[in-house]
């Protein structure tokens, strides 16, 4: 497969009041042309500061890219100065919101916020922009766009706003577009609907999608890759099935654990205990490793190298060396109830 | 909106009613009497004189009378300038306040705003705190030692413009930029609280992530939602402004209202300080009506005129 965007070795630091924050520390990724690769962490985990990195859209200051590469195409957008990162913007990767009350403008009306990215990448004019705004708009299934396309935000609800932020964001046919948890603020039944608009477009565009979530829901919905992140590493990355049906990580398999299931026969929702780390003082060894059930002493001390379990999985875990005990997995990491 | 205006006027002129009346009351409670060599009368003379003005009798008579007479477009006469009636005095004197305050709120708002733009896009750096600084010495230097400054050394040392008097352009320029500071000063730290507020809202990242140049996710997506807060300010200071500044028309010797606010109440000249105040409150009660219109151009979440919301 052709890779699209190649993240080699990320580290991002916040320099926040004197203390350094390492948001992002070594983080590899790669997408392929036309993929899903899901993000999969918990808050603080790294995962949004990665994918506004790709953006370029991290305040700096305090924000800093201090090592790594981020090759778009081949090309280092790291060492992008900001006039050029705005040709990337919009263009060739653009960028779906979380929270689609806030993320448009409340005093322009939707079809200009369409429009602007169109004649700024595109030189179209206005009308030729405004008629494929409302080719966008039914594209994501807004009804009477045409109408609608001269609305303003506040007449739109919840799930109609994230269309528009997704019509948005496909204006110019970009080849990757980044999802930053672009359910985790709707409804449920809106969720699905999104989702499923999601993946009707990605099947027409052809456009490559970084999904960055806490949802395994939303993950098995859409990824066929996914990348787990704890404390601004990945720590485990595969395909789904990998992910979801043999995961070798501790803290995969608290996130699958942690999944509501529907004909699970206990009433408690599982958890994992404790709270992640303080990145402006990141721990020597696993990041996971206080509060991992399993965790030994090398794993307070070293962080692990990755395992390649196979072509496409690898795992950052003392567990899988050799020397290590061994440990299975608790019979709550089953999927779907099986 | 047409209903809805129809409204709002008929709530304004109850406003307004209700100022008449309140002002007129407390004005009948101020101790003195109007006429300045009070106590060099006879009491037969202070009656002829009360007699004469309507003073002597009953508030709620006197009351009547003047509603009477203001909604046939009589506010009375004078008792300090020689009986001239209190209209002709407003026409003469109110356009020349509000020539000087209608320059001074536009150079100051513009001024202030585009200031208040720079500092909050820059926060935090020296070319935030220098504004900041530049804007807190605008609010707390008293306007007469401003202007006595400027005066000195525009119109004394350098001899750029007149010192004092009100014609031609030049003899405004030191008292509209006089005036004009406080309210650069002012509406600048305003739009700075509101740029800083605005640039971190989740839509900016959205007009970052279309790839917008920095000046067009300034001025097209951050500048009028920031706006929105700084129109509400700029109602009251409007009115206020605009009905003469007593320290500045002093100073500079200009032929306006402001001196009247203090003076009427100070001789007890009764038909001006209703005059003054009617005149102070009517243009409130109206900026604060464009105001709201102003809101729903700048804010359609606010826009009355229907629609779904």
């Amino acid at each position: 497969m052709d890779k699209l965007l190649e993240v080699q070795n990320l580290n991002i630091q916040f320099d926040i009041f004197g203390t350094h924050v390492q948001a992002v520390r070594g983080v590899d990724l790669e997408l392929n042309v036309g993929e899903t690769l899901a993000v999969v962490g918990e808050s603080g985990s790294g995962k949004s500061v990665t994918s506004k990195a790709i953006m370029g859209l991290n305040p700096s200051p305090p924000g800093k890219v201090t090592a790594g590469k981020i090759l778009f195409e081949g090309q280092d957008l790291v060492q992008y100065s900001q006039k050029q990162m705005q040709k990337i913007r919009g263009k060739e990767i653009s960028m779906i919101f979380q929270d689609p009350m806030t993320a448009l403008n409340p005093t322009m009306k939707i079809g200009k916020q369409i429009m602007e990215g169109l004649i700024k990448h595109q030189n179209m004019s206005k009308a030729e922009a405004k008629k494929r705004a409302i080719e966008l708009l039914s594209l994501v299934g807004i009804p009477n766009p045409d109408k609608r396309v001269d609305e303003y935000p506040h007449q739109f609800s919840g799930g109609m706003r994230q269309r528009v932020v997704i019509a948005i964001a496909l204006a110019c046919n970009p080849k990757i577009l980044i999802a930053d948890e672009p359910t985790t603020a709707l409804d449920v039944t809106i969720q699905a609907q999104i989702l499923d608009l999601m993946r009707d477009i990605q099947k027409k565009t052809g456009t490559a999608i970084i999904l960055i979530t806490h949802d395994l829901g939303v993950v098995a919905n859409l990824a066929q890759r996914v990348a787990v992140m704890y404390g601004g590493k990945i720590i485990e990355t595969g395909t789904i099935d990998e992910i979801f049906y043999q995961p070798k990580h501790p803290y995969t398999w608290g996130l699958l654990s942690s999944m509501p299931k529907l004909h699970a026969k206990i009433d408690k929702l599982l958890a994992i205990p404790g709270t992640p780390p303080d990145l402006s003082d990141p721990p020597k060894g696993c990041p996971f490793a206080p509060r991992c059930p399993y965790a030994m002493k090398v794993c307070l001390d070293h962080m692990p190298s990755y395992t390649h379990i196979s072509e496409t999985q690898k795992t950052a875990c003392w567990l899988l060396d050799e020397r290590a005990p061994k440990v299975d997995p608790p019979k709550t990491v089953g999927v779907g109830g099986k | 909106m047409g209903r809805y205006i129809l409204k709002r006027i008929w709530y304004m002129i109850i406003t307004f009613y209700v100022v008449i009346t309140l002002t007129f009351l407390s004005m009948k409670l101020l101790p003195g009497t109007p006429f300045q060599n009070a106590n060099r009368l006879t009491p037969l003379q202070l009656n002829t004189l009360k007699h004469y003005y309507g003073l002597d009798q009953p508030i709620a008579v006197q009351y009547v009378k003047y509603l009477w007479n203001f909604i046939h477009g009589d506010l009375g006469t004078s008792f300090q300038f020689g009986n001239t009636p209190v209209i002709q005095m407003l026409v003469a004197q109110f356009p020349v306040s509000m020539d000087l305050g209608t320059e001074a709120m536009i150079i100051g708002t513009v001024l202030g705003i585009l200031l208040g733009i720079f500092a909050g896009l820059y926060r935090g750096s020296f070319r935030d705190w220098g504004t900041m600084i530049f804007a807190t010495l605008g609010i707390s230097i008293p306007s007469f030692v401003f202007a006595g400054a400027l005066q000195y050394c525009l119109g004394v040392l350098v001899q750029l413009f007149p010192v004092a008097g009100w014609g031609t352009p030049s003899t405004h320029v030191l008292p509209v930029t006089s005036l004009a500071v406080g309210i650069l000063a002012e509406v600048a730290i305003f739009m700075r609280t509101e740029m800083v507020e605005v640039i971190n809202q989740d839509y900016i990242v959205t007009a970052q992530a279309k790839g917008l140049s920095r000046g067009a996710v300034v001025f097209k997506h951050a500048v009028r939602n920031a706006m929105i807060p700084v129109v509400t300010i700029l109602g009251p200071m409007t009115a206020a402004i605009i009905t003469g500044s007593i320290v500045i028309e002093g100073i500079f010797g200009i032929p306006g209202i402001g001196k009247q606010f203090v003076s009427s109440i100070t001789t007890n000249d009764y038909p001006m300080i209703m005059g003054t105040t009617e005149l102070y409150s009517g243009l409130f009660i109206i900026t604060i009506l464009i105001v709201d219109i102003l809101y729903g151009v700048i804010d359609p979440r606010i826009r009355v005129s229907g629609g779904r919301s």
